[in-house]
């Protein structure tokens, strides 16, 4: 026994390490069941309790792919042909002919629309310099910023993508970059098609908009206040809600509504708006702060029609698109109250580039306008110097600078960004309202919650079924042997699902099938080597001889045949999507898994029996 | 308990005959793929499909009328896994979902009475379509070719190719059935199925390398013995575990097509025939090449290490 302690450490380490990754499945698999039960004002306040474990179990248990748990894939394309043809200046007939030979071209090749552009200016002796950039540049030079804004257009793309859905608020979403010009978003549960189609593929609206004088806004919100503490109908959102204070704001209660100090609680039931949503005029002048936990709670309120009817007409409150984290190490994202009209919109942008100020070393933001908008801009900035405007992109902020001084010439300069990554930020959304990134769908997919529910169950009886017949066919074929084996196999079921929870990956059906495969494969181990230790047996070998000989001689063979289903798993992993690469991963970690408890810890158990019932372990 | 005791099989005497039965196979197969070709899935086509389910059942004529009221006469019709599940297929392309509003449009006119929920929609565009084919085919070459060049390095070269012949032959052998039985069983080439030949390849090449790992094996120590017989040996020691391992397997894989699913039922099928065929071609055709070889270029000497 003691020579396999090592050992047997090592798979006990290995178990608990398993257990310890599946246990948020489990603990979000059990939530559910008990919310599932709950009906109305219960459920409602279960999730209040237990917000903060459904979240963080929901964040680490074994995702189910869209197959399963039902919801939309779309995968969008940046239309770069759009996107050459909306950059190039003084287009005539012959720009129209070349463009119209590419589009034709690159419908039938994988050459880049660019280099594809290139060729034909080439084969025509034009320089491309006449519809892109300076008379001077050279083809090269073109060629590279064209390739470079098609990489921008992506990123821009992404961005535009994020914000929207970010702001459509679905649980779960990912947005993945697809090669060098999709991009994949997955939307779990979401199955309006309509709405998510027109979400992703409209034009992204950048506006320019006139921050509201913080009085107004302390009055509509005392206004919201008032109201909420009065209808007696805030639907529980007020008694969880003071968690959230935040020290560093303990003293808002006073400059907001002018009372002395109180305790959260007391607050919190007289001022159900102002214990979410944080205003402080030192600290964050002329906007609210509202703690990311109860961003929902707000938008709720805000989305009450009562709530609607106190708002000036000409005025909206808006979201940042981005939270920031505050003294207190919590997320915050602020609501600003701007005016409704917008001062000016996007078109007028031509360009924007995030560098570093030579002088300071901050990082900040150039933008540049056309001859229309920089008149524009003049007036609005001349008449309100210290005010603030809002950039705003798709209806959420992306910054909101003071005006320092009347802009003339339209060439702006916006500074205050905390590092080069939020300036790179804003020059893509100030890029976005001028240029957008056009992108149009080439693959959409929906699963409904039911067939998803339905595969489920299938996935499951087939597994179940499965499982069952391969363990009683090894115990019966193989005796004690067998049983051991069907100990490695459960182990080794245990580690696929583990190493699935550990690496985020995704459980998709053909995933279970992949699963359902690695107990075929995983039992095909154990019977090489249990074939060859009867081989050994009946040579007259001790059974400690044959057990030996057994693993050793039959080592290669699995190697060998495992590594070549694996090639397979890597190559389906590579040029497959979505579910089959699903099925890839879990088909290659049960090979890895497989060959562990096979060669592992199958031996360590049947060593350990012959060490106490010596010849009695039989092979069948 | 054991199945087979010891045996002994004149596997390479009988070679010849399975060579006609394998190729008739294929030919079987290929004149099917010629005739009728495939049934293709929306990946590899492009347009759109919708699984809808009635509350109801409904026949594929009434929904095929309706189909053809607006315009879809084309559009491929057939149930899947119960008459109330109908799988619709177009390869019509239009502007944003309006193929699938206008689909559904035309069920809720013609069965006002019968309800029905959309379980799946897909809209594949027809450049991926082109792309997810190409990929497919792209992956699995590259699975052959990397498989041949790992088979001919950890044995002889020859074994190599005698193991990828094997791989084509099984890969033929189940496109061609695929073929022949996609209107009986419902099934659609697809992404999904593309997975099982993969795997196939990997799975079928699991009882090859058993079998060559043991001519190596037995090579070094029957150093005289000529490969035909030394080949028969080792086929007949090793027959056991190769029915053994593939028997588990084909057993999951028999689960997994009943109570599978219907998502998953033509990956079941396509690797139940797979792992069938991977398992006589090991004998009777990756071994038997390897044989040819050396009998014909008199390369004997070559193959033993």
């Amino acid at each position: 026994m003691k020579k396999y302690t090592g050992k047997i450490l090592l798979i006990a380490a290995a178990a608990l390490l398993s257990l310890y990754f599946l246990w948020p499945t489990y603990r979000d698999y059990s939530l559910r069941k008990t919310l599932s039960t709950l009906h109305g004002q219960d459920s409602v306040q279960f999730v209040e309790n237990h917000e903060n474990d459904i979240k963080e179990y929901r964040a680490k248990r074994i995702k189910l792919g869209l197959d399963l748990q039902g919801g939309m894939r779309v995968v969008l394309e940046v239309d770069v042909l759009k996107l050459i043809e909306d950059l190039a200046k003084n287009r005539d007939d012959v720009f129209a002919q070349v463009m119209k030979e590419v589009r034709e071209e690159s419908r039938k090749t994988d050459t880049s629309p660019v280099l594809l552009l290139r060729k034909k200016f080439e084969a025509r002796q034009i320089r491309m310099s006449r519809y892109y950039r300076n008379l001077r540049d050279t083809n090269d030079d073109i060629y590279k910023f064209l390739s470079d804004e098609t990489t921008k257009a992506i990123d821009r793309g992404m961005e535009i993508v994020r914000n929207r859905v970010d702001q459509y608020g679905v649980s779960e979403p990912s947005i993945q970059k697809l090669g060098s010009n999709r991009i994949i978003v997955d939307l779990p549960g979401v199955t309006r098609e309509a709405e998510v189609r027109t979400l992703l593929q409209g034009t992204a609206l950048l506006e320019f908009k006139l921050l509201k004088e913080p009085e107004i806004m302390y009055r509509v919100m005392e206004s919201i206040d008032k109201l909420l503490a009065a209808s007696n109908v805030t639907d529980s959102t007020d008694t969880s809600a003071t968690a959230a204070m935040p020290d560093s704001t303990g003293d808002t209660t006073k400059i907001a509504t002018a009372e002395g100090e109180v305790s959260p609680e007391v607050f919190a039931k007289k001022h159900p708006f102002f214990s979410l949503a944080i205003v402080n005029a030192q600290q964050f002048p002329g906007e609210a702060v509202v703690a990311e936990e109860n961003k929902e709670k707000v938008r709720r309120i805000l989305d009450r029609d009562d709530v609607k009817r106190i708002l000036p007409a000409d005025m909206q409150l808006i979201w940042s698109a981005k939270g920031r984290v505050l003294g207190n190490g919590k997320r915050y994202f602020t609501l600003y109250p701007v005016k409704s009209t917008p001062e000016l919109t996007g078109g007028v942008v031509t360009s924007a580039q995030a560098t570093l100020d030579q002088s300071y070393n901050q990082p900040i933001v150039r933008m540049e306008m056309n001859s229309e908008g920089s008149h524009d801009w003049a007036r609005i900035t001349g008449a309100n110097i210290n005010k603030r405007i809002a950039i705003v992109l798709d209806n959420a902020v992306f910054s909101a600078p003071v005006v320092r001084n009347k802009i003339t010439g339209g060439s702006s300069m916006i500074e205050g960004m905390d590092n080069i990554e939020e300036a790179r930020l804003l020059e893509i959304v100030l890029k976005a309202g001028a240029l957008p990134a056009p992108v149009e769908i080439v693959e959409q997919r929906s699963v409904g919650p039911s067939l998803g529910e339905d595969s489920i169950r299938s996935g499951i009886i087939s597994s179940t079924l499965a499982t069952v017949l391969t363990v009683l066919f090894m115990l019966v074929y193989y005796r004690s042997g067998g049983g051991v084996a069907d100990i490695a196999l459960i182990f080794c079921l245990l580690f696929v699902l583990a190493v699935l929870a550990a690496f985020q990956g995704t459980l998709t059906l053909p995933g279970i099938a992949g699963l359902i495969l690695t107990l075929a494969v995983a039992v095909d181990a154990n019977v090489l080597i249990y074939e060859r230790i009867r081989e050994e047996l009946s040579l007259g070998k001790t059974i400690r001889a044959a057990i030996d000989a057994g693993y050793t001689k039959a080592f290669t063979a699995i190697f060998d045949s495992n590594v070549t289903t694996f090639i397979t798993g890597v190559i389906l992993f590579q040029f497959g999507s979505g579910p089959v690469q699903g099925f890839a991963l879990t088909l290659m970690i049960g090979i890895v898994a497989s060959l562990f408890c096979a060669m592992i810890i199958s031996r360590v158990i049947l060593n350990v029996m012959i060490e106490k019932y010596g010849a009695r372990v039989s092979f069948g | 308990m054991r199945f087979f005791g010891k045996t002994n099989i004149d596997f390479m005497g009988q070679r010849k005959i399975w060579y006609t039965v394998s190729a008739s196979v294929i030919l079987l197969g290929m004149v099917s793929l010629a005739i009728k070709g495939f049934d293709y899935g929306i990946d590899f086509l492009g347009g759109t499909e919708l699984i809808v389910r009635f509350q109801e059942p409904v026949t594929i004529g009434d929904l095929r009328a309706a189909m053809d009221k607006i315009g879809f006469g084309k559009a491929e019709i057939k149930s899947f896994g119960s008459p109330r599940d109908i799988l619709i297929q177009t390869v019509e392309q239009g502007e944003g979902s309006t193929i699938a509003e206008r689909i559904r449009g035309g069920l809720t006119e013609r069965f006002p009475q019968n309800q029905f929920s959309v379980l799946r929609e897909d809209k594949i565009g027809p450049k991926v379509g082109t792309e997810l084919r190409r990929n497919a085919v792209y992956a699995v070459m590259a699975s052959l070719i990397a498989i041949g060049i790992y088979v001919g390095f950890r044995f002889k070269f020859i074994y190599g190719v005698g193991a990828v012949v094997a791989l084509f032959h099984d890969v033929l052998v189940t496109l061609g059935l695929v073929s022949i039985c996609d209107g009986m069983l419902n099934l659609e080439l697809n992404q999904s199925m593309v997975a099982a030949f993969l795997t196939l390849v990997g799975l079928s090449m699991n009882d090859t390398v058993v079998i060559f790992d043991r001519i190596r094996e037995n090579q070094k120590i029957f150093r005289n013995m000529p490969l035909q017989e030394l080949m028969n040996k080792s086929l007949n020691e090793t027959l056991s575990r190769t029915i053994i391992t593939s028997g588990t397997v084909f057993v999951v894989l028999i689960v997994l097509l009943m109570f599978g699913g219907e998502v998953n039922r033509g990956f079941a099928f396509a690797l139940t025939i797979g792992i069938t065929t991977g398992t006589y071609s090991s004998i009777y055709i990756a071994s038997a090449m390897a044989l040819e070889w050396s009998l014909r270029g008199k390369a004997q000497a070559k193959l033993i290490d």
